[in-house]
């Protein structure tokens, strides 16, 4: 077998200076929270990490995942990280297809046998595995045939964390998540639609460094960035609280920047990064840009009421019913006055 | 009525003016079985009900406020005379039996069905310590008359045989008689010609036609006879065409303050025939309270349609005439205050017509605190006045009288009621207290100018 | 379904049903019982007018009476003004009714709105306390007087606790306010909390009946 060079060596080939390394492991070590006693073992155990074999699935997706996490205006070490990976199995970004490229897949799986990771973006049709194939495999085979050999899965996206825009009302193709069909091997969701691509290089930081899956709370998301809701981290929040509401998208409220509430932000309700992360490297996120926040993070956000409809909301059903209802009671009211009549007939008489 | 006889120097604060409760006394009258006395009871207060009563039982919030305006509570603290403490039982029964949710009450056994101890218990709640004075229904903040369920209670009670023995033997008597002191037609006549005699003023007895019927209260007839006269002085001094009749001459109405409507109806009927039968097109009622109630506002019902004649209380007559300038009275030179009765004031809404009488008397007039229409009752109401087992609460809560009235300074006392004028007598003796009450009408008959006797 | 959204969805679906069907059945049951008709002669005319009259000037205790009801009265003020700045004055309340009324109107600042929460629970407490210690209400009250004042505070209670977290998670804590709200509408028509139509009834019908008397309302 080739020796693989280590990550470290990657780096140092690539030009990255000690400096320059040192610096993006501060960063990481800040954005996991972690002390800075931690940034030399960071440092090591990057540089001396044999790069880990990866295998990405993409099932129905519509690649915006990929696009964020390999976006980059100018080559960052974000990105050169991500090529100091071996991405064994990409879609979109291996050279190969066809058979040569199932194969690598396999070859990549009986090399690192319980040692790979496997990635996956979109969702996994179950109502006829023929909706999304590849080489001919079903979605849903492809996954569990990759899995039995993996250290983890991380589910990238919303659609592979919870479904995602093909699992919403009315799924046609009968969509699931990643963790509806792996159940046996430790699954870390990473939400959003996309998510932030500083949180999925952070969270293979923190399995390079410490071989261990970061704290994960009851939706399978790290805690570091899906610990607090956008509400608790928003800038916008002072106005929230002094009642200033941007009421239209291009108000004197909107233009002031006031809180996006009541245009159905889900702030609230939402749990990510972006109110202190950002996106494109911190420039800006989507309610710093005037739009409500959809909530991609969270399960079935498609169907949480409007995007535009304000979280208080109640999803109230047909008038119709309610006039029923009213119908009901007075059919009601109308028998009980009955009875009560009749009884005070019977009381005059009898009495 | 008390049997206490002499006076007593007056100390408020003594240990004999402490409260004892009322001596347990359950009252029966006939002698039918427990569950046809609860079912009689329970049907005869829910027979009547109608959207007003039921929105009342169904509106109620347990706020507790009309406690605050219930003299029987203010002056005892004891909770059970929460006004609306006394309707619990019918209250229960309405929401088991007639209200919106009746079926699930029942069926889910949501509310406990009455007893005949309930009943018995309740029976110095409802009588005892009621007089329908109606302060209860101005403080409630959703506007329930209390006290006109209370009056609904009386009819319950009263067709189940659990009124207190006193009340119902003077009810009995007067639907009997006519009159709840047993004053026949030919005592009334007898009466009517010794005061035409002792006051030298002439007095129509069954004159066949004439423009206005005078009517007199039992109470007056027997204890203030006085005030037949002054009756007679003013309508002849007003040149009225008027008369009393032997066949209709009894104001006071027993069947609706025991809680009886077969005589209750029975008593206006009597008064309303004999307005029929001389023309009359005003019939004036004498100072009471009740009978202000019983016939100005219940008597067309009991007839079933508009009564063909005008019903004026005898205050509301005086300031009319006086007003008018139908008859004149000399200013009097003394202080006066005011004792509104519950029934004409209060609940009947002639308050203002006292004051314009006052005016006219031109005295010096203090009205007390809480004086006019949210006036402390006598106590005596209600028929409270005829239960002996009553008088030590009675005489309790008239402390409140003394203090208001004491509080004016005035030099006489007035009102226009027999029947709190009697409590007052009675509690007068009882303190040793030095307000006599007088009648208002008997201070304008006093002092008229240039009037014919 | 998660929590939240069988809060928002189901719960309050049917929590709107039940409102609107038991409301109008206690109020027709009501309404539709004999009718008192009254040959009296009035003393005065008592229509409508006086009905309104009455619904609006029982809301103040009359001067004899301020003395010894202040305490309950003012608590109860309290307690209503909190309730309504909270429900009709809050933004994102303004935003739900806006959704099935079609309309919106302006809100108070969070932090005023807070005060009126935490004022509105201060004083339905005080009246909780006052109904177990006073004798008169010791005696009068009932499973009813008990579970309503329950059901109206933990709205604001649970309302109250939304930005204030204690560890818990803010969807879980909005789906709980939710669902508390959800019991006080399914509750409202069928125990004292009914109060909201029946005060119409109740003083309406005396206003009219005193009026007409001429009688002191």
């Amino acid at each position: 077998m080739k020796k693989t060079p280590t990550v470290g060596e990657i780096l140092q080939a690539k030009g990255v200076s000690r400096r320059g390394f040192l610096k993006y492991c501060a960063t990481t070590a800040s954005i996991l929270a972690l002390p800075p006693s931690m940034i030399p073992r960071i440092a090591k155990a990057i540089e001396n990490a044999r790069r880990p074999s990866v295998i990405w699935l993409s099932f129905q997706e519509c690649t915006g995942c990929t696009e964020s996490l390999t976006r980059s205006a100018s080559p960052t070490v974000e990105g050169l990280i991500f090529d100091a990976i071996s991405l064994d199995y990409h879609h979109t970004l291996q050279a190969a297809a066809g058979d040569q490229a199932e194969a690598a897949r396999h070859a990549a799986m009986e090399e690192n046998d319980g040692s790979y990771l496997v990635l996956v973006d979109g969702s996994i049709p179950l109502a006829n595995p023929g909706y999304s194939t590849i080489a001919g495999i079903s979605n849903v085979d492809m996954l569990k045939e990759t899995v039995a050999g993996a250290a983890a899965v991380v589910s990238i996206g919303s659609c592979a964390a919870f479904g995602g825009i093909p699992g919403a009302d009315p799924n046609p193709t009968g969509a699931v998540s990643v963790m509806d069909i792996v159940t046996d091997k430790p699954v870390i969701n990473v939400p959003g639609c996309p998510p932030i691509p500083m949180v999925m290089t952070a969270v293979l930081t923190q399995f390079l460094t410490f071989g261990t899956l970061p704290d994960l709370d009851k939706h399978g998301r790290p805690m570091a960035f899906y610990g607090k809701t956008i509400h608790d981290r928003c800038y916008r929040r002072p106005f929230y609280e002094q009642g200033r509401f941007a009421e239209t998208f291009d108000d004197e409220g909107a233009k002031a920047g006031w809180c996006l509430y009541k245009l159905g932000c889900k702030g609230p309700i939402t749990y990510n990064a972006c109110a202190t992360t950002k996106w494109n490297s911190g420039t800006s996120f989507p309610i710093e840009s005037g739009h409500p926040c959809l909530g991609c993070s969270e399960p079935n956000f498609w169907d949480k009421g409007g995007f535009y409809e304000p979280l208080s909301t109640g999803k109230f059903d047909s008038g119709t019913k309610l006039a029923g209802a009213a119908a009901a009671g007075v059919a009601l009211g109308v028998v009980a006055a009955a009875a009560g009549r009749r009884k005070q007939s019977k009381f005059a008489r009898e009495g | 009525m008390t049997t206490v006889d002499g006076r007593h120097t007056l100390d408020r604060e003594a240990e004999r003016l402490a409260y004892k409760p009322p001596e347990v006394r359950h009252d029966k009258q006939g002698d039918m079985g427990s569950k046809e006395r609860i079912d009689k009871a329970m049907w005869n207060f829910l027979k009547d009900f109608n959207t007003q009563t039921a929105s009342y039982l169904d509106g109620c919030l347990h706020c507790g406020m009309c406690a605050d305006a219930c003299h029987f509570h203010v002056r005892t603290d004891d909770p059970q005379y929460t006004p609306i403490w006394k309707i619990e039982l019918f209250k229960r029964t309405y929401k088991r039996n007639v209200g919106p949710f009746a079926f699930f009450y029942r069926l889910l056994g949501l509310k406990r069905k009455v007893t005949i101890e309930d009943l018995e218990e309740w029976q110095h709640l409802i009588y005892d310590s009621c007089t329908v004075c109606g302060r209860c229904s101005l403080v409630c903040p959703m506007g329930i008359d209390v006290a006109g369920l209370v009056s609904m209670a009386r009819h319950g009670m009263f067709k189940a045989g659990l009124i207190p023995h006193e009340l119902h033997e003077v009810a009995k008597k007067a639907a009997e008689t006519g009159s709840p002191l047993g004053i026949t037609p030919d005592k009334f006549e007898e009466r009517v010609e010794w005061m035409a005699d002792e006051h030298d003023v002439e007095i129509p007895l069954d004159v066949e036609q004439a423009d206005v019927l005078a009517v007199m209260s039992s109470i007056e007839i027997q204890k203030y006879p006085q005030s037949i006269a002054a009756t007679a002085k003013i309508l002849n001094a007003a040149g009225e065409s008027w008369t009393f009749r032997k066949d209709g001459f009894e104001a006071t109405n027993f069947g609706l303050l025991s809680g009886n409507p077969d005589w209750q109806k029975a008593a206006s009927m009597k008064l309303i025939d004999a307005a029929i039968k001389i023309g009359a097109k005003t019939l004036v009622l004498p100072e009471c309270g009740h009978a202000y109630m019983a016939l100005r506002w219940m008597g067309a019902n009991m007839y079933g349609k508009p009564l063909p004649f005008k019903v004026l209380h005898i205050s509301e007559y005086l300031a009319d005439a006086l007003n008018t300038g139908k008859i004149k009275v000399k200013k009097v030179d003394t202080s006066v205050t005011y004792h509104d009765p519950c029934q004409v004031s209060r609940r009947g809404g002639a308050t203002q017509a006292a004051r314009d009488v006052i005016k006219h008397l031109g005295v010096d007039f203090r009205e007390m605190e809480y004086g006019g229409d949210y006036n402390w009752c006598c106590g005596g109401g209600g028929g409270v006045v005829t239960i002996t087992r009553a008088d030590p609460l009675r005489h309790r809560v008239f402390k409140l009288k003394m203090d208001q009235v004491e509080k004016t300074e005035a030099d006489e006392l007035l009102s226009s009621c027999a029947n709190c004028r009697q409590s007052f007598d009675d509690s007068q003796q009882h303190f040793g207290w030095d307000y006599t009450m007088g009648s208002l009408m008997e201070m304008v008959a006093e002092n008229l100018e240039e009037g014919k006797s | 379904m998660d929590l939240l959204e069988f809060a928002r969805g189901p719960a309050l679906q049917w929590a709107a049903y039940i409102l609107v069907a038991g409301s109008i059945w206690r109020i027709v049951g009501i309404l539709l019982l004999k009718e008192k008709s009254d040959f009296s002669e009035p003393r005065k005319r008592a229509g409508l007018s006086a009905a309104l009259k009455v619904i609006y000037t029982r809301s103040f205790t009359a001067q004899p009476f301020a003395r010894a009801t202040m305490y309950p009265k003012m608590m109860a003020y309290v307690q209503h003004i909190g309730l309504f700045a909270v429900v009709f004055l809050f933004v994102p309340h303004i935003m739900f009714f806006e959704g099935f009324l079609g309309f919106e109107w302006p809100g108070l600042p969070n932090s005023i709105i807070y005060v009126f929460g935490v004022a509105a629970v201060v004083a339905s407490l005080a009246l909780l306390i006052r109904r177990v210690t006073s004798p008169v209400l010791r005696l009068i009250s009932n499973f009813d007087d008990y579970f309503s004042g329950f059901v109206a505070i933990l709205p604001i209670a649970t309302g109250l606790l939304i930005p204030v977290r204690m560890g818990f998670r803010y969807e879980d804590l909005l789906a709980i306010h939710i669902l508390s709200v959800a019991l006080f509408m399914i509750w409202l028509p069928f125990g004292k909390l009914g109060h909201v139509f029946l005060v119409f009834i109740t003083r309406g019908t005396t206003g009219m009946a005193f009026e007409r008397r001429g009688a002191k309302t």
